[in-house]
């Protein structure tokens, strides 16, 4: 319950800006050129303009922008997202039809780069200036200039074509009728080659940070203190210095939820997963505003869950820090 | 370690200026030119160091071209992002109250937004002129180097030095830029590298999405021209991949170089 | 199986059907899925209201047309057994299919095909609001049969070719009285077909059963077919190669993955089912711009355009000159003598130029225009390139304008804010259809792939209106072929490089690419080997 009213409190506060944002967005679409009714026209390859008339005045296209804005805003704060153009039905469906395929996509990344920066980072510091240490972070600033996409490429040519071993795209075999466990694990299997791509990017700023910061805590007092109590090295380390290291990766994680979001947006363009984020490129490219706005409103309920669930992961590392 | 890795990072940097300097002179015809036959692998053919891509035009003309491109496009629009960074974040930093509500709201509607979403729809609006394209990188870049710079002007405008300065009648416009802006300086200096190697990338994811400029010689362009022959000329979409992988390795090394250089014990973690 | 007369007629139509299976067939077999790459999804699947191959990719096999192409080109019953027209055309009477049954059960009757050309061709069917503007009345004097009543003389050689892709037939009773273009069964389509629709999952599949209670007794032969979404390009190839789909129909694939598919055994990578399928590329004029408003200066362009050699090197050989709007592969209509009509010749695009007054400059430069490309497919942004390449080489420095498909449309057709586009122009059959309209005058502004460059003439304007009403074939074709004649000169447009679309099919699909529209039609008779 104390959560709820937390998460609510939250979602209060960030209100003004989440209105900044939709408001802004419907009214820079305003200025591109063309709408969702040229798009379509584009598909159907043609089409005459009494059509292009009937359809502008079914998706309300024909009345004046200040009007457009209005309604919208209207229906939002009945917490209706209104009409997809692309698809017909209302966008609240088609979004959480999409959902799961992000959230697994990109909280899977986020695991993977969590847990790989942590892990090689703790490595890092604790050979620090060795050679491990020095792979590490050559590795990590390889991991960090390469472009995600290239790298997506790259990871189907070689494991889904030459290899064989992984599936050179979407998110689960289709027609073949799996269920239960062999359907989750059919979905796993083809999250592989995304997964690592997208996490590759962020693993390399957690690795940094990760290594920084445990490096600055192992020169701390209490440590040393530790140290000399006889507590052995491993309980030192998993006790007492891991749980404050990781406050600036959390930190970041809060941080990035949106860029993480963002880079969803290729890669999954890349390994035609049915997400959000090629969604949203889908509704630029087409105009759909409704959709467009709809997923920008649902991707800042993420980020601002993610920044909850941020800030209670800190409370718990760092008793010290206040509600 | 951290000396011969930002020893690196310059050569790199300087390296990928050299090219870009040299590009004018080594390649004088125009990249985009029709140059030989298309998609001829690098070493078959003596006048194409690194082969043709498919629409037949020189790839080692376009990597050099390419250099002046990236680093262009990455300098301006960092510029960008900084200056509109600074601009928010000193203005939050040092006057509080309301006005930091208000730019803050501002920046946190930036930072909630994807940018590459922003990206996408400013694109769409604007265009894909490389002008466009750079100003809209910028524009999706500031919001940290904001609240990197409202940190540190929040912190330094209490400091007595700019007490002293008050009382000696300085206004607030001299205070914040004379004063308070070369004190805050360092850390965003080392920032710029990073915004600068994310706008390189971002051009790159752009460019491979079909969205940026054709008519320049970009390494993003040519990695989404070579998306088609992936397969078979992978060399196309290889070679700018590396360009770029060692263009924002320069620029990250020299980046973290400076900062170790500025910080020489305090080793405080890079957002 | 049970083997009977009509089966086996069938089975060997089939065979013959496809010539080139040279080894022996021992009968299509029973059963399987097959899977079929499409890279777009599609808003509607509803054939009757929207006319796109990408529709018909996944519908056709779900609802069908009053006729469909048989392996020569000719009309093949489907839902119409037979038809007749009076001398005059504006009568056509068509004799429906007895016994065909709707996938929900009702019974196919004539009430459908008056409802669907009256409500939905008629009103809201791109292409057909025009075909059909002087469609009067669909009579329906008993439940087999249909007679289309015109005020103006309706050719039938036109009209039948149009149905094969303007023909589909919705149900009345799930349509009627329902706002059109939000019933739910525009994606969930109920037809008459040899497969029912089962699921669309958004983003990812579409899957269609077999239906066991289709007209064609013995058909389908396939348990299932699954369309998948996959917009990489790049990807599809993979997956083809790794057997997850068995079809990349439309030029679906990267042109360097077809090229490379074509040399492995496993698959048919070619143009044969595709011939119905003929599509130009464009370059486009906007005859209001000052340099452009000169003919000699669209002809040097023309003229400065290598495109065998863009063919050879660019599309691997995947394309050849058009000689006009008319492709090649319409043998009822294309001008037989007739050659491309400007040859790639350098020193003649640089002489028009100069003749027109427009010298070179310092720089050796004329003057600058911009190109907007459309969006579709990979041969455009390469064609685009070459246009850039090619034209300074005369001495026009040329500034491509990368638009999205809605911006393209907006800037180009509707703000007429362009000097030079490139597209496409795709020939649905009869010229009637889509292809005159690119030249017609009077299209009103905003109307995407007509007549929006400032061009008229008025001899043109006749020779089409006159070709639209005729009803001899001999003298159709001869007005068309002037109308060709007077549009080469005219050049509003350059209609440079004809395509057809390719298919990329495993080898192991039997009864594959069997008629000139094959990824358009019905697939009652496919199966695996």
């Amino acid at each position: 319950m104390p959560l709820l009213l937390l998460a609510l409190r939250r979602l209060a506060l960030r209100l003004p800006t989440l209105g900044l944002i939709l408001v802004g967005l419907f009214l820079l679409l305003q200025l591109a050129p063309g709408d969702t009714v040229d798009a379509m026209l584009a598909q159907m390859g043609g089409g005459d303009p009494a059509l292009a008339d009937r359809l502008r005045s079914f998706y309300g296209l024909d009345a004046t922008v200040p009007v457009q804005l209005g309604r919208y805003l209207w229906r939002l704060v009945r917490l209706d997202l209104g009409q997809s153009a692309i698809y017909g039905k209302p966008v609240l469906d088609v979004i959480l039809e999409r959902l799961p395929a992000t959230l697994l996509l990109t909280l899977s990344s986020l695991g993977l780069a969590v847990a790989g920066g942590m892990a090689l980072g703790v490595l890092a510091a604790r050979r620090a200036d060795g050679w491990p240490d020095t792979a590490i972070s050559l590795l990590g600033l390889l991991f960090y200039a390469t472009p995600s996409f290239w790298l997506g490429l790259m990871g189907i040519v070689v494991f889904a074509v030459k290899l064989a071993w992984l599936p050179a795209g979407g998110l689960q075999e289709v027609g073949t009728g799996l269920a239960g466990w062999a359907a989750v694990l059919d979905i796993a299997w083809h999250l592989v080659l995304p997964t690592a791509t997208l996490s590759l990017i962020f693993m390399a700023i957690y690795l940094r940070v990760m290594r920084a910061s445990m490096l600055e805590v192992l020169g701390l007092d209490f440590v040393r203190a530790a140290r000399a109590k006889g507590v052995t090295e491993g309980r030192v380390l998993v006790r007492h210095v891991l749980r404050n290291a990781l406050l600036p990766v959390v930190t970041l994680v809060g941080l990035q939820g949106a860029t993480l979001l963002g880079g969803s947006v290729v890669v999954e363009s890349v390994f035609s997963l049915p997400g959000l984020g090629r969604l949203a490129y889908e509704s630029v490219v087409q105009r759909d505003l409704n959709m467009l706005l709809g997923i920008v409103f649902a991707s800042t309920l993420l980020v601002i869950l993610v920044n909850l669930a941020v800030d209670l992961v800190y409370a718990r590392l760092d008793p010290r820090i206040a509600r | 370690m951290r000396g011969w890795a930002a020893r690196i990072g310059l050569g790199l940097t300087v390296l990928v200026l050299l090219m870009a300097l040299s590009a004018g002179w080594l390649f004088p015809r125009d990249p985009l030119g029709l140059a030989g036959r298309p998609l001829q692998w690098p070493g078959d053919n003596a006048r194409f160091w690194l082969g043709t891509d498919n629409s037949g035009r020189d790839i080692a003309a376009q990597i050099f071209h390419g250099a002046r491109v990236s680093l262009l496009i990455g300098a301006s629009a960092t510029a960008i992002a900084l200056v509109i960074g600074t601009g928010i974040g000193a203005l939050a930093g040092y006057y509080g109250g309301w006005v930091d509500d208000v730019l803050m709201r501002v920046t946190e509607a930036f930072q909630t937004l994807p940018n590459f979403l922003l990206l996408l729809v400013l694109v769409a609006v604007f265009g894909s002129d490389i002008r466009t394209v750079t100003v809209a990188i910028g524009l999706v870049s500031w919001p940290a180097s904001a609240r990197l710079t409202r940190a540190e002007f929040l912190t330094l405008r209490n400091r007595d030095f700019v007490a002293g300065c008050r009382t000696l009648g300085m206004g607030d416009a001299a205070i914040m830029l004379r004063e308070i802006l070369p004190n805050a300086l360092p850390p965003l200096i080392v920032y710029a590298s990073v915004v600068m190697a994310g706008a390189i990338l971002l051009e790159s994811a752009l460019a491979f999405l079909g969205l940026s400029d054709p008519n320049i010689a970009s390494w993003g362009n040519l990695i989404g021209r070579g998306r088609g022959v992936l397969r078979t000329q992978w060399f196309v979409s290889a070679i700018p991949g590396a360009a770029i992988l060692l263009t924002v390795l320069a620029v990250s090394l020299l980046g973290q170089g400076v900062n170790d250089a500025l910080n020489p014990r305090l080793r405080r973690p890079r957002a | 199986m049970p083997l009977t007369r009509r089966t086996a007629l069938l089975a060997g139509a089939a065979t013959l059907a496809a010539p080139q299976l040279a080894t022996a067939q021992p009968g299509p077999k029973r059963g399987g899925i097959v899977t079929v790459h499409i890279n777009a999804e599609q808003r509607i699947l509803n054939p009757a209201l929207r006319a796109s191959t990408g529709v018909y990719l996944i519908t056709s096999k779900i609802m069908e047309a009053l006729v469909d192409l048989d392996a020569a080109g000719k009309p093949d019953p489907m839902l119409a057994v037979s038809w007749a027209s009076t001398p005059d055309g504006l009568t056509h009477t068509f004799a429906l299919r007895p016994g065909v049954k709707w996938h929900d059960g009702k019974p196919f009757t004539a009430a459908d095909v008056q409802y669907t050309a009256m409500e939905l061709w008629k009103k809201e069917l791109n292409y057909a609001t025009t075909l059909q503007q002087y469609l009067v009345a669909v009579d329906t004097p008993d439940d087999h049969t249909a007679v289309f009543r015109y005020s103006r003389p309706m050719p039938q050689d036109l009209l039948l070719r149009a149905l094969a892709d303007l023909g589909y037939i919705a149900p009345k009773h799930v349509f009627a009285g329902t706002d059109v273009l939000q019933n739910p069964a525009n994606t969930a389509p109920i037809g008459t077909g040899p497969f029912r629709f089962v699921r669309y999952e958004r983003g990812q599949y579409v899957i269609a059963d077999r239906n066991p209670d289709y007209w064609k007794p013995g058909l389908p032969y396939l348990d299932r077919i699954v369309w998948r979404f996959i917009n990489d390009r790049a990807a599809a190839a993979a997956a083809l190669e790794s057997g997850q789909i068995q079809i990349s129909p439309l030029s679906s694939l990267s042109l360097a993955d077809m090229d490379r598919l074509q040399k492995d055994p496993r698959f048919e990578v070619s143009t044969r089912g595709n011939e119905a399928n003929a599509v130009e590329n464009t370059v486009e004029y906007n005859c209001r711009n000052k340099y452009l408003a000169d003919v000699r200066v669209r002809q040097a362009i023309a003229h400065a355009l290598d495109i065998p050699f863009f063919c050879e090197n660019f599309l691997y050989g995947f394309g050849k000159p058009a000689t006009g709007p008319i492709p090649s592969t319409s043998k009822a209509f294309f001008p037989a003598t007739s050659k491309p009509p400007y040859p790639f010749d350098v020193a003649r695009a640089n002489a028009l130029l100069d003749e027109a007054g427009f010298k070179r400059g310092a720089g050796g430069q004329r003057f600058g225009l911009r190109l907007l490309p459309t969006v579709a497919g990979e041969d455009v942004p390469l064609f685009a390139t070459f246009i850039q390449q090619s034209l300074d080489a005369v001495g026009i420095k040329v500034e491509i304008i990368q638009l999205d498909a809605a911006g393209f449309l907006s800037r180009t057709y509707k703000d007429w804010d362009f000097d030079l586009a490139t597209g496409w122009h795709q020939y649905r059959g009869d010229p009637a259809v889509s292809t005159t309209v690119w030249y017609r005058s009077g299209s009103p502004r905003g109307a995407p792939w007509t007549n929006q460059f400032g061009w008229q003439s008025d001899q043109a304007d006749k020779l089409m209106d006159d070709a639209a009403s005729e009803t001899d074939p001999a003298k159709r074709r001869a007005l068309y072929a002037d109308v060709v004649r007077v549009v080469d000169e005219g050049l509003p447009v350059y209609m440079a490089i004809e395509r057809q679309f390719i298919t990329a099919s495993s080898k192991a699909l039997v009864n594959a690419n069997n008629n000139p529209r094959w990824a358009s039609s019905h697939w009652a008779d496919l199966s695996l080997a």
